[in-house]
């Protein structure tokens, strides 16, 4: 039988990154299909692929045998495939009916908007998916798990054939979850082919017919769901070398700086009601703490809390050097010694307009100033020092920032907290989107400044960069903390355990 | 990128800053040669008097309007601050005045200082609140700045009313300025402006391109999540922004009262916040903030005052009918070319699909008209304006057709 969907070779290159590369395996028809990998696998650029949102790659996929070639994510709904994203794609002011004909209203033989007719059928589809919402309820007062549903009652009015459903758990309640696993079986008793993608093993391991494991954007395996276990797919989705970095030579541990008891953020609107949960954590100087987790563990927010850009409504206990505190804003922690590299380099690091030196220069101006006025040359000398110290390829200081690389990019912002002196470094996934040469020059930089005394949260997302880096190793999972490595116990398969509850 | 952001880097200008000053000259020379009376050399004191108040006026609004947008904000309310400001200066001298003194000659040193001092204030208080409540209370600048463009006119008509009847027993829509030191002011409008305006610029300069505070704007502006993430008070920094706004036109509205001798809040300074706006983006600054110089807005008031003036002498038309379309004209034109490059670079082309098709007739009549109106102040075209306007038109359609048919030709 012809498979409906199938990846030839498929391949996409990012600058500096190659995020899919020489993929091919194929779905069945009416199977549900779960496609499992660490973060940066591959896994979103694939559906991409599938979806019409990225329209350019190496490779070939044929749908039904026919090569495909979509040109938006029009061709793709053409051809039968919907997808549910992560983040809902949803007008909220529009009602639920109104939802699922966007686009495609149905009209009277007048012209004008036929809802009547809309709402009847909207109605009828959802309550195939045992939805119990009134198709005129505004789309943004319904509930996460009755908006999804919305969506997959969208896709089933375009008559689509394959559904993709990127961790659509992952804001659900339990009480959701088990609908939702009812409605997959229905959809796939009317014969539509499911690609399921997720992380959490206990799903993937209840749903899917066959696992495809994706690692570094490369194809490892497809097989059977009753060949196989979770505790061996998890050992494809890591499986790889550790890169040794040579950090192994021991740093000496000094005194304690930072402590969070209990920490607890709240998440107010949400079925899990909090973000982090009962964290408690301790932070020595000439320390690395690596926190492991998934996307969405909370392991920026952790960073954020204790730097306070947070929504300030955390309860619980910070200390730092032995003084409890509550920061109000990032002004304070920096003020108390601690500096924070963002996750989002290009949304909340960087500032494009500015040049290089006004990039690094922004924490410590104060420094250059004389007599009430920034002065030129002072700025210049300022910078100088951290642009070295960090090895920032740049033509000079005057270039523009965007025309530096990622991993440059980063060293900047890392270089502009160094002119704060800060004793504690926050960093959040510093290496991402970074190529493998400017990442090796970060480990050299971040293990430099902690062995000059500095202690230093990182997160990651990639396991074998935490372990070559960090002294010990927590695990978020869910906003809760669910294990504490030292560098001897860790290993990829324990972290990965521990952070996807398998 | 934009090297003109840290500027003073030696005393190179930017390109935006050089091909603006090019403009300017250009039009200056032409302007000369083409006007029938040669006003610029044969009245070229009264000619740079004129455009010189008229700069200097607009320049220190849009001063403020510069430094609120490269934080990432913007200010409506530039127009109705000039009149509060105004209303508040003048209400001030009549209370300080003897009661009987209608034309506001009998006040001393001491009332006129707490006038402006008053003024002054206003506009710090008005800053303040637009802080408030776009910090606090969340709300988008342009609608919390459009409330007290709305708000503060008709504020300052009430005061006026008010104060007016509770001190005279009579109402009136306006004040009669003619304290000595305010005609004064007025004799000597043109060097005492330009010279505040000189200096404000000088010192907007500085802050903006020398200061840490400055510094700061540029990174509120360009990215306000880094910035604060960097721990910059940014919403310190908003603050300094929104009252330097109001501050400036506060400013303005003290000289233009004095200009006119009188505190008209009803009308006075009416649409002015826009045109300090298009003063400032044709200057370079980018709504979408973190971009603007001061040379830049200096030479954007002093562009657009200028082509104002032009068109008054070459067409003979009464300047204030014209000012809107010469400003909408240059706002469109200016930033339109800066944005060439880019289309030229990602292959969009100016006229496409059914929407382009229909934009050319809609442009060509507007010349069209345009050309027939102002033909009909100049000697030579009397009688024949629908001819010249016709032609044109067509002129105008023929050529933005040989443009689409161009663009259809480089892309299949």
């Amino acid at each position: 039988m012809t498979p409906i969907i199938a990846f030839r070779g498929v391949g996409k290159r990012f600058p500096g990154v190659v995020a899919l590369d020489h993929v091919s395996f194929d779905l069945r028809q009416g199977e549900c299909h779960a496609i499992c990998g660490e973060n940066g696998a591959g896994k979103s650029t694939l559906m991409k692929l599938l979806s019409g949102v990225i329209t350019e790659h190496e490779g070939e996929i044929l749908i039904r045998g026919e090569p495909a070639a979509f040109r938006g994510t029009r061709d793709a709904e053409a051809a039968g495939i919907a997808i549910i994203h992560q983040e809902l794609n949803l007008v909220e002011q529009l009602s639920a009916a109104a939802n699922i004909y966007l686009g495609r209203e149905q009209r009277t033989p007048l012209g004008l908007l036929d809802d009547a007719a809309m709402e009847r059928e909207a109605a009828a589809l959802l309550a195939e998916l045992e939805c119990p919402i009134d198709p005129r309820t505004l789309a943004g007062t319904l509930r996460v798990g009755d908006q999804q549903l919305l969506e997959i009652a969208k896709a089933l009015s375009l008559s689509s054939d394959v559904l993709i459903m990127d961790e659509p758990t992952s804001a659900l309640t339990e009480s959701e979850v088990a609908r939702l696993d009812r409605v997959i079986a229905r959809l796939r008793h009317r014969g539509v082919t499911i690609l399921y993608i997720s992380h959490k093993m206990d799903e993937v391991f209840r749903l899917a017919d066959r696992i495809t494991v994706l690692r570094d954007g490369r194809h490892v395996k497809t097989v059977d769901r009753t060949a196989t276990s979770p505790r061996e797919v998890t050992g494809w989705m890591v499986g790889r070398e550790l890169a040794d970095h040579g950090f192994h030579g021991v740093r000496s541990r000094g005194p304690q700086v930072l402590e969070v008891r209990r920490l607890t953020l709240p998440w107010p609107g949400h079925p899990r009601g909090y973000r982090l949960e009962d964290i408690s954590l301790t932070l020595h100087a000439g320390e690395i703490l690596g926190v492991a987790g998934l996307m969405g563990a909370g392991r920026t927010e952790l960073l954020e809390t204790i730097f306070g850009a947070a929504e300030p409504t955390w309860t619980g206990e910070i200390v730092v050097d032995g003084r409890p505190v509550r920061f109000m804003h990032p002004a304070e922690a920096c003020a108390a010694g601690i500096a924070m590299v963002p996750e989002d380099r290009k949304r909340l690091g960087i500032f494009p307009d500015l040049d290089v030196a006004a990039n690094v220069s922004l924490c410590g101006l104060r420094d250059a100033v004389r007599g009430g006025l920034v002065s030129r040359d002072r700025e210049e000398a300022l910078v100088a020092g951290p642009i070295r110290e960090t090895g920032v390829k740049t033509s000079g200081p005057h270039a523009a920032i965007t025309g530096l690389s990622g991993g440059n990019q980063q060293k900047c912002i890392i270089g502009r907290w160094l002119l704060a002196k800060p004793r504690i470094l926050l960093l959040d996934d510093p290496t991402r989107g970074i190529d493998v040469g400017a990442k090796a020059e970060l480990y050299q930089l971040i293990d430099r400044l902690c062995r000059e005394g500095m202690a230093v949260i990182l997160t990651s997302s990639e396991l074998p960069e935490l372990l070559s880096l960090a002294d010990r190793i927590i695990v978020l999972a869910d906003g809760r903390l669910t294990a504490e490595f030292s560098r001897a116990e860790a290993t990829e398969q324990r972290i990965l355990e521990a952070a996807t509850g398998g | 990128m934009n090297p003109s952001v840290i500027p003073g880097r030696g005393w190179r200008l930017p390109r935006h800053e050089l091909a603006l000053l090019v403009a300017t000259v250009a039009v200056f020379v032409i302007t000369g040669w083409l006007d029938p009376n040669h006003t610029y050399v044969t009245n070229w004191a009264e000619s740079s008097e004129i455009i010189l108040r008229n700069t200097a006026l607009l320049g220190i609004i849009a001063l403020g309007a510069a430094v609120v947008i490269i934080a990432g904000g913007i200010d409506l309310s530039a127009g109705s601050m000039v009149a509060a400001s105004a209303t508040t200066c003048a209400l001030i001298l009549m209370i300080c005045s003897e009661p009987g003194d209608k034309r506001l000659v009998t006040v001393g040193p001491l009332g006129i200082a707490t006038a402006i001092g008053g003024a002054m204030a206003s506009g710090l208080l008005v800053g303040t609140l637009h802080t408030w409540l776009i910090t606090s209370i969340r709300l988008p600048p342009f609608i919390a700045t459009l409330a007290t463009l709305v708000g503060l006119r008709s504020f300052a008509r009430a005061m006026c009313l008010f104060v007016t009847k509770e001190r005279w027993g009579s109402e009136s829509q306006q004040i009669n300025v003619n304290t000595p030191f305010f005609s004064w002011l007025k004799e000597h409008n043109v060097v005492i402006t330009t010279g505040t305006f000189l200096v404000l610029a000088i010192l907007t300069w500085l802050i903006l391109s020398r200061t840490v505070l400055g510094r700061h704007l540029y990174a509120l502006g360009g990215n306000e999540q880094a910035a604060r993430l960097s721990g910059v008070r940014t919403d310190n920094v908003k603050w300094f922004a929104y009252c330097f706004g109001s501050l400036t036109s506060a400013l303005a509205g003290i000289f233009l009262m004095a200009d006119s001798s009188v505190a008209q809040p009803g009308t006075l300074a009416r649409g002015y916040e826009l045109n300090a706006i298009a003063a400032a983006v044709v200057g370079g600054c980018s709504l979408q903030g973190g971009v603007g110089t001061v040379p830049g807005t200096v030479l954007g008031a002093l562009f657009l005052r200028l082509v104002i003036d032009a068109v008054s002498k070459l067409i003979k038309a009464s300047a204030d009918v014209y000012e809107g379309m010469i400003v909408g004209i240059i706002v469109a034109l200016a930033v339109t070319l800066t944005q060439v490059g880019r289309f030229s670079r990602t292959g969009r082309t100016l006229f496409a699909g059914g929407r382009g098709l229909a934009a050319i007739p809609t442009i060509a009549t507007f010349a069209g008209l345009l050309a027939m109106m102002s033909s009909g102040n100049v000697e030579a075209f009397q009688g024949r304006t629908g001819l010249v306007g016709t032609a044109v038109g067509m002129a105008v359609l023929a050529a933005l057709a040989v443009v689409r048919w161009l663009e259809g030709r480089r892309t299949p």
